[in-house]
């Protein structure tokens, strides 16, 4: 495998929720490794501004203002791709919300509100994987990416739509991968751990928990760089024998999280 | 009270292995659901505790002091209970050696000593038990392990590598003698302990992170170490289940 700069030179990558975060991260070191980008998200200066940054960097870069869970909206996305870039390689399904998911009662959770983390969280990566398939199945390679959460392995209190759709997304994965290994396609998920996400905690306490990193076995919150080193990876041909993987990327949280981070008792064997 | 599908009468158990709790729950619980008990352990008064817990319910109790980490020990100790008791249905490996202390402070001699007991004691008893089962074309083996089988905690790094063997030791045999009618199941037990709190702050940051805020009472461990013992589970083999408050399922 050819190494630095250009392991991705003339291929076309698809990343939702490519304006900010992950999936800017993600933009723009795959675009580093000369890959072509699509952007899409529904925020359009975004999307632009992580256009702009990946043409910078040499790659051609589309910015394309999309809605996951419109169907339409989605197939458009791929059909633009395909014929103004060219072709599709690699899909990144990283768009999702955390927005309307507040903790709240369960009973007081509409149907629309449940329909919206769904839709967003899992419909959105299935619309996009599905508009991507029958391309990829026809040219023989293809890889989706798919970004779920430690939300999707594990119960967080209150976290119903989200968590649920991280999780269905992590066998979604699974699926995919049986389903499209014969035809050398790879499907991968990163569950990301914390990854800066101070600003969304609800109440001052749960922030002062975040804010310290106190429950991050490395003790330190993920950087956007962090997952999409990850990505990149998964992108490139150096993960063509990869599929079906669920890659946490948490700082070490995962490993352990039946004792707080810190609690570290010394006992003496008992000698009968 | 037990149901009846899930009852023990006219079973032989042995549960095997030393630890703090598990001779005398596990040898209650079994009893209780109407199972004989024999135990196989070196500490003689818990031994006599755990007998007594097992007389108490109305069962048989053989207590055969035995250091489990010795093969020729073990297999005496097997051929006694079935000697004395008739048969072996279920095997229940209980040893249980704690310890904890940074890793590189972790000398070889202790590091063998966890896996000794904590291993070794589980090879000698499957091998030893498991044969007589496998020609009895039915067993049923639980070995009690914890929440440290499958995730990490500071310090017990010897303890989380002889659990972590023993689950796997548990999948591999599901795998080898499901054909034989053995099932071979693991119980997770979480953060366990007689008392409410014994002090201390680093126990009270656990039980402040634990989802119940509590530890669990080893006497809890014993209804599914029943249900997986019992002849409802003929189809049930080669997992894990956690007795553990949620404690491995939240973020």
């Amino acid at each position: 495998m050819a190494t630095g700069k250009g392991t991705l030179a003339g291929k076309v990558a698809i990343v939702t929720g490519g304006g900010t975060g992950l999936g800017k991260s993600m933009s723009l070191l795959m675009g580093g490794e000369g890959c072509d980008i699509v952007v899409a998200a529904r925020r359009v200066n975004a999307i632009e501004q992580t256009a702009r940054e990946v043409r910078d960097l040499g790659c051609r870069a589309l910015a394309i203002p999309t809605d996951v869970t419109d169907t339409r909206a989605v197939n458009n996305l791929v059909e633009r791709t395909i014929r103004e870039m060219g072709g599709l390689d690699i899909l990144v399904n990283n768009a999702g919300i955390v927005r309307g998911q507040e903790r709240r009662p369960l009973w007081e959770i509409t149907d629309e509100d449940w329909r919206l983390g769904i839709d967003t969280n899992l419909s959105g990566a299935f619309y996009c994987s599905r508009a991507a398939m029958k391309r990829f199945v026809d040219q023989g390679h293809g890889k989706i990416i798919n970004v779920a959460s430690g939300n999707g392995m594990r119960g967080a209190r209150g976290d119903f739509m989200y968590g649920t759709a991280k999780a269905g997304l992590i066998n979604l994965t699974r699926v995919m991968a049986i389903t499209f290994a014969p035809y050398n396609i790879q499907v991968n998920c990163i569950a990301p751990g914390f990854v800066d996400v101070r600003q969304l905690q609800p109440d001052p306490v749960t922030r002062e928990v975040f804010r310290t990193a106190q429950y991050i076995p490395v003790g330190r919150f993920g950087v956007p760089e962090d997952i999409g080193h990850l990505g990149l990876f998964l992108a490139s041909d150096a993960s063509d024998y990869i599929t079906g993987g669920l890659f946490p990327n948490d700082g070490g949280g995962l490993a352990g999280g039946v004792a707080p981070t810190g609690y570290a008792p010394v006992i003496e064997m008992e000698e009968n | 009270m037990i149901c009846e599908d899930f009852r023990l009468s006219g079973k032989v158990a042995l549960v095997a292995g030393d630890s703090k709790y598990w001779s005398k729950y596990a040898g209650a619980a079994l009893a209780e659901a109407g199972a004989d008990v024999a135990l196989a352990a070196r500490n003689e008064k818990r031994l006599a505790e755990a007998a007594e817990e097992v007389r108490g319910k109305g069962q048989k109790a053989l207590t055969v002091p035995t250091d489990t980490t010795d093969a020729a020990q073990v297999e005496k100790a097997v051929g006694q209970v079935v000697s004395e008791l008739g048969r072996i249905d279920i095997l229940v490996n209980a040893s249980d050696l704690v310890f904890a202390r940074p890793f590189l402070d972790v000398s070889e001699a202790q590091w063998r000593r966890v896996l000794d007991v904590n291993l070794m004691s589980a090879f000698h008893y499957c091998q030893s038990v498991g044969r007589r089962m496998i020609e009895q074309k039915k067993g049923r083996i639980i070995n009690l392990l914890s929440c440290l089988a499958e995730r990490g905690v500071e310090n017990f790094s010897a303890y989380c590598a002889s659990l972590g063997a023993v689950l796997q030791l548990t999948r591999a045999l599901d795998i080898e003698w499901a054909r034989h009618g053995i099932t071979v199941n693991a119980i997770g037990a979480g953060w366990m302990s007689e008392e409410k709190s014994t002090g201390g702050e680093q126990e009270e940051q656990l039980l402040k992170y634990l989802p119940l805020k509590r530890y669990g009472h080893p006497s809890e461990v014993g209804p599914l170490l029943v249900y997986l013992a019992s002849d409802a589970t003929d189809f049930f083999t080669g997992q894990i289940l956690y007795v553990d408050g949620a404690a491995t399922c939240h973020l």
